[in-house]
This record gives structure tokens, C-alpha cells and sequence, in this order.
């Protein structure tokens, strides 16, 4: 999910505690930062400091001037079949390919499952928002190579490199005589784990109160296990049970707006119900009926009616 | 009577539409200077129609410097890079029928929809939020701050110089955000701007922030323009339209309410919400969330049984005439129709203009000549005092566009004291810098 989804479930969840409600009305913001803060922190610790600091065994980055995909399969091909036949571990980072300050040359790798080998396509120069620029017509390039042994993807069987950073792998040898290439393996590790959670939570009881204690694991959990509805899971248990990972229900990806919005509009919802109970006195022209109506009716009424009627414009246009 | 406000909707609407076009004058300047004139009237009639005119006409107008000169106010800081894409790529008129399609649906949205239920809704919004808008405003700057993700520390084995690399961008940010957030504390417990100009007082710091450093850069790198095609026709789906719509009216909507919260702002927080990527919706939402922001929150000071205001202008109008029942509401809406229609009318010829104007003059000289203007500007308007403020706050302002941070950090101008000041903490941290 999105930073500002985990953001607001940490604020939302802040707002379940009266006693933080009644802080905030005499003025004090602490507790609704600590949600907030806490439960944007397991990916704010991965993006923003862990990633910079874990070390690649095969750095593959691709001329701007020239991408050679056979370069680029026989870079990944080498880390999956150095793991198995080292039966150990390997990490392969793939670097985007930049052509300017706006513009990125797409690339894509995909695990060939059957056929055992590696597929690179060298594809169109995109912009930041990974729209294609059409003057820029470049030859579509592919080569594979091959794979000594079979794959078990963690993520998705093809990978596309376009923009900002590029993905990286962890192949990893399993019993089965496979490579489960882990996708992006430094994200979610130890700072997607309840214990981790747990000690920021202790942490925050000595420095504050047990509240802010309670604030911070329950948003630091919320994090972690929203992420579960994902693709990549976590491993929920580090340091203990390092290994063990959860492979997530592959319900959403991180970028689908409709989830997005639907917690960050959830949470809002959540965060004035349990402001409103805190009043100290009732208003008369509301109740919680009404913010059922407009809070979620209304706007999945909204949202159905203008799905349908894109939709529909959608099929008219392809059938034209 | 009907004709009256007509003609001041329009009027209003057609002056400021002209004026939002100079880059560093905000229609609140304007408006604070025609009330200092004193030939303002007190009778609604006149009064509420010209206000409402001016605000909305600069709200679709404002776009235009922001596009085709890259010196955005403070409410537009993201339209900048889609605006300059479509004007590098010769399609900056494209670009503004886009935003001002944008701020044709927001006139819509808050016409139609928001305007009505507003008089039910809002109260009870505004009851329930009002002893909790410091912790809001908390929160939005925390967001702001963790939300800012490394650009660089691409390329590399990991380590620390791969880490520094990274947060370059970022640090300069976090800096952003505290230099200008401490030069914020000082404009308000000791500003050097003259007190007969109070209320212009952070008008220097933000043309200093947000316009001076575009033209400077403007001016340095000599980047010159290619030819714009006048061509309104654009590749603008149902779906991004609609996307844009619904993000840009729900961030204008949240900075319209929300003290402090600006346009900005609210278009980067519903962007996020709504996982907003491209171009065009982009440019629909910053129209939708401007003409929201501005024309929103200069309408919730009519909105019966609220009596609150939000931004400059409902400041400003207060001063002469408090808004209370429903045909001061209705004159406000009808008023806000009316120079909507003109003021979308308008962005056609003058974008027109505007092109013209870059084809005929290098835009290192159109830069510098707005860079004269807004210094005159702020002579004029702060003295001497004004000028100081600015260039040091131009310092500020440099450093993201230099460093590749966000310009919205800016912002810490008004955030950091505000939400001191509203937790009740404001003279303590301006106690410890020494600044009582």
C-alpha cells in the first residue's frame, strides 16, 4: 500500500483511543504522530536507510547509449545458477537504464519457467509516469539465457525495470534442487516483523507512557499486516524464525488506487466517528446513520455508477 | 440590481484574470491594497460579486505564469513539472486548456455539489474538528516530511556513500522545511516588514520561495523555448479526466477547510491518496484543486451557520462586511458562476498571449523582466524591508530547485509556527530562538 494509507490506519487507529482523542482536544498532537509516524516506519526504514546499505554480489547496469539484453539475462542467469550450484545464496541488482532527466529506457526480465531460461526485452523509452514517448522509436531488442536448474518465482514470472531504482533479486536455492528468485529482498525483512514492532513499542512506553507504547505497536502491526493483502508478505517473526516469510494473499498490489483510497477514506472515517464520540455533547443533526449514508452509500454509489459508465465508454471506444 | 453583480463578477473576474498573469502578484495583494485605497463600498451587492470575481479569475488564470513561466505561486508548486513538460515539448497551450478544464469541473464540483450540501455538512465537520486542527496539521507535516523518498543512491554497492547519495535530495528537503519554517517564527514574532503593511507581511517570504527562484533559474540557464503549437485538442480520456476530477476536488477540498493547509498541499496528499501518475489527470486535478482551494474557502464564510473563513480573501472581507444568511450565500454562488464562465472564457487569448509574448522575447528577458516587475512589486507593497526578506527567502527557495527536493518544503514557512502556535507551543519555540 501506499505511504498515505499506512499513514492514516496508524492515525486511525491512534483515534480508537479516547484517551489520545482527549489529549489532542487539550493539545496535545503526540499520540496521532506516533500512529502516524509508526506506521509509515517499516517502509521508511527500508526505503530510506536499509536499502543503501545492502550489498549486491552482481551489480547489472545496462548502457543508456546501447542496452545489450544479452548482458542483462546472462547477468541474472549467472546469479540464479552460481546459487545452485554454490547452494547458497546470491544478490543480483538490475540498474534502470536512464536516457535523461525525464525519459528511461524499459526493460524487461522474465523467468521462462518451462523452457529453464531467462527472457531480457530491451523495449520503449518511457517518461517518469512509465507513459511511452512516441518519438523516441526504438527497435525492440530480446535475448535469453539459459538456467541450469528450475525457477520459483516469489513475486511475478516477469520483472519490468523502467524507472527511478531497478529491482533486485536474492535467488535463493531451495531443497527442491530450484532458485526462488525473492524479489526486492531488502524491503520487508526485519523491519516488517511484530517483534521489531514490539520493541519500538516497548521503547516508546519508556520514553512516554504505556498509551504511546500501545499507539506504536498497534501501528506498526496495522502496517504489516495491511501488507499482507499484498504480493511480498513479510517475515513476521525476525529475528526469530529469520527465514520464515509469508507469501502475502496477492489480493492487491501496492499501487491500485481503488485499495489506496479505500483505507485512506476508511481511516478518515474511522478518524472523525471517534472524534465525534469524544464531544462532549451531542449534535442534534447528525448521528452515525447519516455518516453511513455519506461517509460510505454515497460514495460507493459514486464510484459503481462512474466504474460502469468508464467501462462502458471503454467498450465503445475498443469496439469503434 | 442583478446587473450590478453582474457587471462586478465579471469585472472583477476579467481584472484579476489579466493581473494573475505577473508572476510574484497574488490576488490577496490586490485585494489588501484596493480595501487600503478605501474606495471600497460597504453594500454586499457590489462588494461580495467583485471579491468573489477577482478570487475565482485568479484561480483558473494563476496557471498560466506557473506554465509558461515556471513561477508558480505556492498553491500550484506541482503543476510546474507537467506544465513545463507540455511547454518543452511545444504544447504549453494544451496544457493550460487542460488545467483549465480542470477548473471548469472544479466550478461544477463546487457548485453543484459541494455548495448545496455544504450548509449540512460542514457544521457538523466543523464541530467535530475544530479542538483536534493542530494534530491534523501535525500529522500533514510529518506526511510531508517521511513521504519524501531518496532519488539518488542509484547506482552502487551499498554503504554509506551510496546512503549520503541518496539522501542528498532529501536532507536538503528536511533543510527546506526548517530554514523556511524558522524564517517563518521570525516574520511572526519579529518581522522586520513595517506594521502599516502587517498584512503583507509573509507576501515577500513567498514570492522570495516560490517565484524568485524559477525566474532565477530561468535567467542563468538561458533555456530557451521551442514553438508552441496553438492547439487545444489533446489526447485528455474520460478516465484521466475523471481521475483528475475527483483527486484535485477532494485536495482542494481538504485545504479549503483546513486552516493552513494550502492548495499545494492538498493537490500532494489526495495525488497520494488517489495514486495519482499521469500527466494529464495531473494537470486536471491541479485546475480542479486551485479553483476548490481559492473559491472553496473564500465560500465557507457564507456558508450559513458556519462563519468561518479560510485564505486571505475571507480575511480580507470581513473587514467590511460579514456574510450571514442564505442570499448572501446564493449572491456568493451565483457571483463565483458568473466569473467562472468569464474567466474560463479568457484562458484561451490569453494563453494566446502569453505565447505570443514568449515568441517575440527571449525567455531569459521575459524572466527577467517578471524577476523587475516582482521586485517593484515588493518595493512597493513592503519597502525596503520586503525586498531584504525576500532575497533571504529566495535563498531558501533556491535550494530545492537546485537540489532536486521538493519545493513544497517551502511551505514550513507557515506550517512549522502555525502548528505551534495552534498547539499552543509557538511563543515557547520562539522563546528558545530568542526571538522574545
Amino acid at each position: 500500500m501506499k505511504g498515505i494509507a499506512h499513514f492514516s490506519v496508524g492515525v486511525a487507529l491512534a483515534s480508537f483511543f479516547q484517551s489520545a482523542v482527549k489529549a489532542g482536544a487539550d493539545g496535545s498532537p503526540m499520540y496521532f504522530i506516533l500512529g502516524g509516524v509508526f506506521g509509515l516506519l517499516p517502509d521508511t526504514l527500508d526505503f530510506k536507510f536499509y536499502k543503501f546499505f545492502y550489498r549486491y554480489d552482481i551489480i547489472v547496469t545496462p548502457d543508456p547509449l546501447d542496452p545489450d539484453p544479452q548482458m542483462i539475462a546472462d547477468g541474472v542467469a549467472m546469479a540464479v545458477n552460481n546459487s545452485f550450484v554454490d547452494k547458497k545464496p546470491v544478490r543480483i541488482k538490475l540498474n534502470t537504464i536512464r536516457m535523461g532527466s525525464d525519459l528511461w529506457r524499459q526493460y524487461s526480465v522474465k523467468f521462462d519457467i518451462p523452457c529453464r531460461k531467462v527472457v531480457v526485452s530491451v523495449g520503449p523509452v518511457v517518461r517518469t509516469d512509465q507513459s511511452v514517448v512516441e518519438e523516441y522509436s526504438c527497435k525492440k531488442k530480446e535475448a535469453h539465457s539459459g538456467l541450469l536448474c528450475g525457477v520459483k518465482p516469489d513475486y511475478e514470472t516477469e520483472t519490468v525495470a523502467d524507472i527511478l531504482d531497478g529491482p533486485s533479486f536474492l535467488m535463493k536455492p531451495t531443497a527442491d534442487k530450484r532458485v526462488v528468485p525473492i524479489f526486492i529482498p531488502w524491503h520487508r525483512e526485519w523491519s516488517h516483523s511484530l517483534v521489531i514492532g514490539l520493541l519500538f513499542a516497548l521503547a516508546g512506553t519508556v520514553v512516554w507512557d504505556v498509551l504511546a507504547g500501545m499507539i506504536i505497536f498497534g501501528a506498526f502491526a496495522a502496517h504489516i499486516l495491511v501488507d499482507q493483502l499484498g504480493f511480498l508478505g513479510s517475515c513476521l517473526l525476525y529475528p526469530f524464525r529469520a527465514s520464515l516469510r509469508t507469501g502475502g494473499m496477492k489480493l492487491i498490489h501496492s499501487g491500485d488506487m481503488l485499495p489506496n483510497f479505500g483505507a485512506v477514506w476508511f481511516s478518515c472515517l474511522a478518524i472523525f466517528w471517534n472524534l465525534y464520540r469524544a464531544l462532549p455533547w451531542q449534535i442534534d443533526s447528525f448521528n452515525p446513520l447519516k455518516l453511513v449514508f455519506y461517509g460510505v452509500l454515497l460514495p460507493l454509489v459514486a464510484i459503481v455508477l462512474l466504474r460502469r459508465l468508464l467501462s462502458g465508454h471503454a467498450r465503445s471506444g475498443t469496439s469503434a | 440590481m442583478i446587473y450590478t453583480i453582474i457587471i462586478y463578477a465579471a469585472a472583477g473576474s476579467v481584472v484579476s484574470s489579466i493581473l494573475a498573469c505577473i508572476p510574484g502578484l497574488h490576488v490577496y495583494n490586490v485585494m489588501g491594497l484596493l480595501l487600503l485605497s478605501g474606495c471600497m463600498p460597504g453594500c454586499p451587492e457590489i462588494i461580495v460579486p467583485l471579491f468573489t470575481g477577482m478570487i475565482v479569475g485568479y484561480a483558473v488564470m494563476s496557471t498560466l505564469p506557473s506554465v509558461f513561466l515556471a513561477a508558480p505561486d505556492e498553491s500550484a508548486l506541482f503543476i510546474v513539472l507537467p506544465g513545463q513538460k507540455y511547454l518543452m515539448c511545444g504544447r504549453g497551450y494544451e496544457g493550460s486548456i487542460i488545467t483549465a478544464c480542470g477548473s471548469m469541473a472544479g466550478l461544477f464540483l463546487l457548485l453543484l455539489l459541494a455548495a448545496p450540501l455544504a450548509p449540512a455538512l460542514l457544521s457538523v465537520a466543523h464541530t467535530v474538528f475544530q479542538p483536534h486542527l493542530h494534530w491534523i496539521l501535525w500529522c500533514v507535516i510529518c506526511f510531508m516530511l517521511m513521504s519524501e523518498w531518496p532519488k539518488g543512491g542509484v547506482l552502487g554497492d551499498g554503504g554509506f556513500a551510496k546512503f549520503i547519495d541518496g539522501w542528498k535530495a532529501t536532507g536538503a528537503g528536511l533543510v527546506t522545511f526548517f530554514l523556511s519554517g524558522l524564517l517563518g517564527f521570525i516574520l511572526l514574532y519579529r518581522s522586520p516588514i513595517p506594521s502599516t503593511v502587517a498584512f503583507q507581511n509573509i507576501m515577500p517570504a513567498f514570492v522570495g520561495l516560490f517565484t524568485l527562484p524559477w525566474l532565477l533559474l530561468n535567467i542563468v540557464s538561458g533555456v530557451s523555448i521551442p514553438d508552441q503549437k496553438i492547439d487545444s485538442r489533446s489526447n485528455l480520456g474520460a478516465v484521466s479526466f475523471l481521475r483528475g476530477v475527483f483527486a484535485g476536488g477532494l485536495g482542494g477540498g481538504f485545504a479549503a477547510f483546513f486552516p493552513v493547509v494550502s492548495g499545494g498541499v492538498g493537490g500532494f496528499l489526495s495525488g497520494h491518496a488517489t495514486a495519482l501518475r499521469d500527466d494529464k489527470a495531473f494537470l486536471v486535478s491541479q485546475g480542479v484543486s486551485k479553483l476548490v482551494y481559492y473559491a472553496g474557502g473564500f465560500l465557507l464564510l457564507f456558508v450559513p451557520g458556519l462563519g468561518i473563513g479560510r485564505g486571505g480573501g475571507s480575511w480580507l472581507m470581513r473587514g467590511i462586511y460579514v456574510p450571514g444568511s442564505y442570499h448572501d450565500y446564493y449572491l456568493a454562488m451565483a457571483s463565483m458562476a458568473i466569473a467562472g464562465a468569464v474567466s474560463l472564457l479568457m484562458v484561451g487569448p490569453l494563453s494566446w498571449g502569453m505565447i505570443k509574448l514568449i515568441g517575440k522575447s527571449s525567455f531569459r528577458f521575459l524572466s527577467f523582466v517578471s524577476l523587475l516587475l516582482v521586485f517593484v512589486i515588493v518595493f512597493a507593497v513592503t519597502g525596503w524591508r520586503g525586498e531584504f526578506v525576500m532575497l533571504v527567502a529566495a535563498g531558501i527557495g533556491l535550494i530545492p530547485v537546485l537540489l532536486g527536493s521538493r519545493r513544497m518544503n517551502c511551505l514550513g514557512v507557515i506550517l512549522l509556527p502555525m502548528a505551534c502556535n495552534m498547539s499552543g507551543c509557538g511563543a515557547k519555540v520562539a522563546g528558545w530562538m530568542g526571538l522574545l
